[in-house]
């Protein structure tokens, strides 16, 4: 069993029991932190937006080309990090087991 | 290539009667002046339904009717707004080359949007007062063009109205396969002789010489033929457009021109009857035209990927081969 640490929007943290196989916006999403993930993962909504903690960004993969154009247009709505990431490409793995992320605002 | 056996000749039960997919090709979709700047309607060709629409620029377009938002048939209750397709369900927008240009409501336009088309549209260009579509069963580009056809774009130098359509229950290969057929010509058509023939090919166009000069004529593809009939000096053309409504129904399509003869002239009155003669029966002539006699076999055969041929057939065999090209899938290749 691998664990997320959330911070909440309202600034409050969170441990949280994560399936290895899906997505962290899985566990995100079903776990109502406010992250939607409407678009199931395919990168086409951006609902998913997180701020990961930079201890553990380069233990993360690589930004694709639509992460990436989806975090550009995000930007014009609400304030970007380094860790900006769509929590949608971030595969749950033991190795991300403990990672720690902020769930960004609302779009 | 094998021996002929008897057993293939004998297992009919196991022939098919149209067995290809859709070819490649250009094919009518409609005359353009039957679609208004605006306008759209749905049709069943190519083996399925489309949404044709024109835009208020005038340009055509041609629509899987499927949203891929969250798939409404945008044929009902769709409509063309500005240049673009409109579907009913949530007022997303998409061009005539599929490109997804609007969604009215969403903060973020999602990644693929900008990158390629995402609804299947078909290529379309106008010629000869005629909408056409290109297609390919993987969406590839058109990979030739359609001729310059004098009959149908030299306005000043040619006339005739005449035109029809029929649809056959076969396939367009067994339809075009009739052109190589020269022996059904006398046996069939009531010819009085198997009329030789030339048959020669070059990439998607053939080119075919029956009896020397009397019919000569290129097909551009499966979509076009362009046939032109001399008799005593006097030339009449056919201008064929076929177009597949499912891959074993057919929708044949012709238009008939000649030189703009004056009214009342030996010439005018030749013309006409070569273009009788091309469709029926004429008056004076002992064979048929395609309408009287083909039909019956086309709506009736099964094709023989092993046939059965004897001297004084036709180029049966190099006709198939050359119209192996307009299919993609290898496992259609049967001679």
């Amino acid at each position: 069993m691998s664990e997320l640490r959330v911070i909440g929007r309202d600034g409050s943290e969170r441990r949280l029991e994560a399936f290895e196989g899906g997505a962290v916006m899985d566990t995100l999403r079903d776990a109502a932190t406010g992250i939607l993930g409407t678009c199931g993962g395919a990168c086409s909504c951006g609902t998913c937006h997180v701020y990961v903690a930079p201890e553990w960004l380069d233990r993360l993969p690589a930004k694709g080309e639509d992460e990436t154009m989806m975090l550009e247009a995000i930007g014009e709505l609400v304030p970007l990090r380094a860790g900006s990431r769509l929590a949608c490409q971030l595969p749950m793995t033991a190795a991300l087991s403990g990672l720690v992320l902020e769930i960004a605002p609302e779009l | 290539m094998g021996d002929i056996n008897l057993k293939m000749l004998l297992e009919s039960k196991s022939l098919e009667r149209a067995p290809f997919p859709i070819p490649t090709g250009w094919f009518f979709i409609g005359f353009s002046d039957s679609l208004a700047a605006g306008e759209m309607r749905n049709v069943h060709v190519l083996g399925q339904e489309w949404v044709l629409f024109r835009t208020e620029s005038g340009k055509p377009g041609m629509s899987d009717p499927y949203c891929p938002h969250l798939g409404a048939h945008m044929g009902h209750g769709g409509k063309v707004c500005g240049e673009h397709l409109r579907c009913p369900f949530h007022h997303w927008e998409y061009d005539t080359a599929g490109w997804c240009k609007s969604i009215p409501y969403a903060k973020l336009t999602p990644p693929i949007i900008k990158k390629q088309a995402v609804l299947r549209t078909l290529p379309m260009v106008e010629r000869y007062g005629m909408m056409w579509a290109w297609f390919h069963p993987a969406c590839e580009a058109p990979s030739f063009e359609l001729p310059y056809i004098p009959e149908m774009e030299d306005a000043s130098g040619y006339a005739g109205t005449r035109r029809g359509s029929w649809t056959a229950n076969t396939c367009i290969q067994e339809i075009a396969e009739n052109g190589v057929d020269t022996a059904h010509l006398k046996f069939l058509h009531g010819a009085p002789i198997i009329p030789p023939v030339e048959a020669s090919y070059d990439g998607p166009v053939m080119t075919l010489d029956i009896g020397r000069g009397y019919i000569v004529g290129k097909s551009y593809g499966p979509g076009l033929n362009v046939l032109r009939f001399t008799q005593h000096g006097v030339t009449a053309t056919m201008i064929s457009y076929t177009v597949p409504l499912t891959h074993d129904t057919t929708q044949m399509n012709m238009s008939f021109r000649h030189v703009d003869y004056a009214e009342g002239t030996p010439e005018l009155q030749a013309s006409k009857k070569i273009i009788d003669h091309m469709i029926g029966a004429a008056e004076g002539e002992e064979s048929a035209g395609f309408e009287s006699v083909d039909f019956i076999v086309w709506n009736n055969k099964k094709f023989r990927p092993n046939p059965l041929l004897c001297d004084g057939d036709g180029p049966i065999l190099q006709f198939r081969k050359w119209f192996q090209q307009f299919y993609t899938d290898p496992g259609y290749v049967k001679v």
